[in-house]
């Protein structure tokens, strides 16, 4: 076992409700507590992932569950708001000031493309410049001229999510769609089409941590999920162009985020993509999924297609990506996304995923990647 | 104070610091960039430090007018807040313009969009927007070079 360990998870559902975010939010909380078996009276310390709430909204949510005089703090890192999120978590435990702990990630979200004032300047606004998936788009036709990547392969990763998500509950999206159903399916910024993005919607997951020891105190060791490591960094100078860039270097030659942030989460698990059971990735657009395959060292760099054409990253392949139906189906609420990745792969890793379970996975890795160049990798093992 | 600066008062650029040259001569107007003597970057706009290494070795200086289309995206949706294109909207191109300085600059790319494809070279294109409170703002676009203009 590891020095930090998860006692417990809790869902909202993904979607779309007529509920206050300290409504979805409490009851992803309540949940984690119910399934660690703790008291929220036990807990020492909470953090809260969000972007789009307001001022203190972990303190507002929690004063559900019963006043507190704990430390209760919100986290941004823009679509890495969990993972920076859980990494304090896990920093606090290891401090050995606190040993029993809760990350929430929490999220209400307007309907159609995200406020373009949250991260872009007035400039990029008013020329055109403000919607994110015209640069995820400009990366996919740039990977597509530089390896030959196509349209098909992208159509075949968001084929592949929506399938999986029909047995995902906490899933916005649960339909199977058919390849042609979406390579027919309108663009929305060339050539990332309708099927193959995803979208802002509301949620929330909550996951109790703990440090080793307080878990054998309280005989929770058997079911304990191991946090191998936890890495949030930002991308380096000009080495993801993502937005809200406005422009990149010719020159500069920096590897990515998803490269720099995965090298370091194996590194300190000691584990590599060989010793990996199965994946959660950022797939806010299906092709962000095949750039994911190469940077977290699934396949080499440009053959990423190839790794979808072959079935690999599917259900019974040898690298299963998104068995949860990926954000594609579950839909983005910014501060929630990673922490429900991390509770996907601890369903899993539990045995507990019905008929998306991976059978006998016993590590897994939750990615998220987003504005500014923000990356998380969590690294889970029993 | 000269009667052109008080003209150029009312001229602006669409951001500080985005343009070299003078906004009233149209001609003379180039997207502005950083260059740094110490790591060899350029970057976008006029910065006191370095976007790469942070060292205030940066001199200022006029980008190409001249590149090629590196990537880019065809704008299906009218972009959300406070877009100041054709209304009704339009389907663009929009694009990582590659300049021989050493960078790609993000800009709206203005063509048929059929015509959009990388290596397509361009030309900078600044042009006078007018506001609602009567300023006149200088935005930019690039569009095809004309036939044996590209060079780069």
């Amino acid at each position: 076992m590891s020095d930090v360990v998860i006692l417990g998870t809790g869902m909202h559902p993904f979607g779309r409700f007529e509920k206050s975010y300290e409504e979805i939010g409490a009851v992803a909380a309540a949940a984690a507590l119910r399934d660690a078996g703790v008291e929220w009276k036990q807990i020492q310390a909470a953090y809260l992932s969000r972007m789009y709430l307001p001022a203190t909204s972990g303190a507002r949510i929690l004063r559900r569950l019963g006043a507190t005089d704990i430390s209760i703090i919100d986290i941004e890192a823009a679509c890495a708001s969990g993972g920076a999120a859980l990494r304090q978590a896990v920093l606090a435990v290891r401090s050995g000031e606190v040993d029993l702990v809760m990350v929430l990630g929490c999220e209400k979200m307007p309907r159609g493309f995200m406020d373009p004032s949250m991260i872009y300047s007035q400039w990029q606004i008013e020329l055109g410049m403000s919607m994110n998936p015209a640069y995820w788009s400009m990366r996919a036709q740039r990977h597509m001229h530089d390896y030959g990547t196509t349209e098909l392969q992208i159509a075949k990763v968001a084929y592949k999510n929506h399938k999986m998500s029909v047995h995902n509950p906490y899933s916005m999206y649960r339909k199977e769609f058919s390849l042609d159903e979406i390579m027919n399916s309108p663009f929305v910024c060339d050539p990332i089409r309708r099927l193959e993005i995803c979208a802002p919607d509301d949620g929330a997951a909550a996951v109790i941590v703990a440090s080793e020891k307080r878990a054998r105190e309280l005989g929770a060791s058997a079911k304990a999920i191991n946090i191998a490591s936890c890495s949030h960094t930002i991308a380096r100078y000009s080495a993801d162009f993502r937005c809200p860039a406005d422009s990149m270097s010719a020159t500069a030659n920096n590897p990515g985020p998803t490269e720099v942030t995965a090298q370091q989460a194996y590194e300190r698990a000691g584990l590599g993509p060989q010793d990996i059971d199965l994946y959660e990735v950022q797939d806010t657009d299906a092709f962000c999924e095949i750039e994911i395959y190469e940077g977290l060292g699934l396949c080499a760099l440009g053959e990423g297609g190839r790794l979808i054409d072959e079935g690999k990253t599917d259900l019974g392949g040898a690298s299963p990506v998104n068995m949860s139906g990926g954000l594609i189906s579950k839909g983005e609420p910014v501060g929630a996304s990673h922490l429900a990745q991390v509770v996907e792969i601890v369903t899993q890793l539990r045995g507990e995923a019905g008929p998306r379970q991976v059978a006998g996975a016993k590590v897994g890795l939750g990615h998220v990647l987003g504005a500014g160049g923000n990356c998380a990798v969590t690294i889970l093992t029993r | 104070m000269a009667a052109g600066a008080i003209a150029a008062g009312k001229r602006v650029p669409i951001r500080e610091g985005l343009l070299a040259g003078s906004l009233l001569e149209l001609d003379q107007v180039r997207i502005a960039g950083s260059k740094c003597t110490s790591c060899g970057e350029t970057s976008l706009g006029t910065m006191s430090v370095c976007a790469n290494c942070g060292r205030d070795t940066v001199r200022a200086v006029a980008l190409s007018d001249r590149g090629v289309l590196w990537s880019y995206t065809v704008v299906r949706h009218k972009p959300p807040g406070d877009y100041r294109g054709p209304d009704p909207f339009v389907p663009f191109g929009l694009g990582l313009v590659e300049l021989p300085d050493g960078l790609r600059v993000m800009s709206p790319i203005e063509c048929n969009i059929d015509e959009l494809k990388i290596g397509l070279a361009l030309q900078f294109r600044p042009y006078v927007r007018m506001d609602a409170d009567g300023r006149e703002v200088v935005a930019f676009t690039f569009v095809p070079a004309a036939k044996g203009a590209g060079h780069v």
